[in-house]
């Protein structure tokens, strides 16, 4: 217990007193796991509107895929990255192996089914006459696309933020395609993996209360959001 | 009689198997109103909704001002001069005023011209001191006049409603006729669809029954351009 209070009070100096290693590898974390949401976001969000609003053979089961891949374990599309970016695979020639490029390809992998799964229950939720008001009123196609995601903002708000706290906490795509290279491609989870392995559990205790932060910072605010939406409803 | 701005003939829809419109003609003249009457699920609301260009027709031959277009090409002309009004209307998270404005972003007006129409249109409906108010926390009444300013602001050629006055008081509907007796004498071709005609005593000026998939005209009334 008392080895337990000492090392929590170690983390606690190494995040308190700016330690450089540890930020530089929080900092690492976050640049990746935004870069990975942006770039996912607008192409998931207009898939889930594109299967709300448009009739076509085969809707059903491209949802039932991607709620299908809400499960996949981190590690799988760790491994199914790898083969295809080893210099042996597919795509070895663009050297994307051990990269941050490498983990931002797999995050969006991983979060993507998420935005289209959330973001479909929230563009569901809204009203079919957000859409038609819109077009009746002159609206063009991609305005009133816009339209209908303003109105139902708080919900894909949240499926945005679920998105980003599946990617950065995930840990088996960043070690299996990041190859956890300090200062390039070391972020909080492969940090807190490797850390612990060599018996160094306060650098470890430092991270996972940044993600631990992170989570409750995540859930209050979405908290908070699902609050707004319903006094605005 | 003058020429009709849209004329939609043999329209025909049908949803899973059951057939709800069967070869449905409708002639849409300026300045003159019409009212479709029907049962619950008779079609009225569907019809309207493929006249507005939102519910696509299995099959219909469409003119605009005398030519016979192709759906495809009708739709532009029917999304830029028809506009549908639910019957419960929707109106945008915003103000009074963001609503009213909302389809002026979309024609050649500049901003100075666009703010300079809201503020007209809002007086027009007298909605000039709710200007502000968050739009979808006014009573049903109101915000059916909102949706009547919203779609006059743009000059449609026609405006359609959906049982317009199906949610209001006596004094919310007789506001509402006013609006729309203003908008049909300045040139609009309306239809509305109505269990309660006499809602629209003195503004109809014929009465279509949906039945069957089919349309009758059931009924002539004095037209009163006078308001």
């Amino acid at each position: 217990m008392n080895g337990l209070l000492l090392t929590t009070q170690q983390a606690l100096q190494l995040l308190l007193s700016g330690d450089a290693e540890l930020w530089s590898i929080v900092l690492l974390s976050f640049s990746v796991s935004l870069k990975a949401i942006l770039l996912t976001t607008p192409l998931a969000l207009l898939v889930a509107f594109a299967l709300n609003h448009v009739n076509f053979p085969g809707r059903r089961i491209i949802l039932a895929f991607f709620n299908s891949l809400l499960s996949v374990p981190t590690v799988v599309i760790g491994l199914f990255l790898y083969v295809l970016l080893t210099r042996q695979g597919p795509f070895g020639n663009l050297r994307l192996l051990f990269t941050q490029s490498a983990i931002v390809i797999g995050q969006m992998i991983l979060c993507f089914p998420v935005l289209v799964a959330l973001g479909y229950a929230a563009i569901q939720a809204s009203d079919r006459r957000v859409w038609e008001t819109a077009r009746t009123l002159g609206a063009p196609t991609w305005f009133s696309i816009l339209t209908v995601f303003y109105e139902v903002r708080f919900g894909l708000l949240a499926a945005v933020l679920t998105g980003f706290g599946r990617i950065i906490s995930e840990v088996g795509i960043s070690m299996m395609v990041g190859g956890n290279i300090m200062g390039y491609t070391r972020n909080i989870t492969t940090a807190i993996a490797l850390e612990t392995s060599k018996g160094e559990f306060a650098q470890g205790i430092a991270l996972g209360m940044v993600l631990l932060s992170l989570a409750f910072l995540l859930t209050a605010f979405l908290s908070y959001i699902q609050g707004k939406k319903e006094f605005t409803t | 009689m003058s020429e009709p701005l849209f004329v939609f003939r043999g329209i025909e829809k049908s949803f899973a198997k059951n057939k709800i419109l069967r070869k449905v003609d409708l002639f849409l003249y300026p300045a003159k109103c019409i009212l479709l009457s029907g049962k619950n699920g008779s079609g009225k609301t569907t019809l309207l909704k493929i006249v507005a260009g939102l519910e696509k027709p299995a099959e219909a031959e469409i003119e605009y001002s005398g030519k016979s277009l192709s759906w495809k090409k009708a739709i532009r002309n029917i999304l830029k001069e028809i506009i549908y009004l639910h019957q419960q209307p929707l109106l945008f998270s915003g103000s009074v005023e963001s609503n009213v404005a909302y389809g002026l972003r979309f024609t050649s007006l500049n901003r100075k011209q666009r703010r300079e129409s809201v503020i007209k249109a809002l007086e027009w409906s007298g909605l000039t001191d709710l200007a502000n108010i968050q739009a979808n926390t006014l009573s049903g009444g109101v915000q059916q006049r909102v949706a009547f300013t919203r779609a006059w602001i743009l000059k449609p050629k026609v405006l359609l409603l959906d049982e317009p006055m199906s949610n209001m008081d006596h004094e919310s509907r007789e506001q509402a006729r006013l609006l729309l007796c203003r908008m049909k004498s300045a040139g609009m071709s309306i239809v509305i669809t109505s269990h309660v005609p006499q809602y629209f005593d003195g503004l109809t000026d014929v009465q279509f029954h949906l039945s069957n998939g089919q349309l009758a005209e059931s009924k002539f009334s004095a037209s009163n351009d006078s308001l």
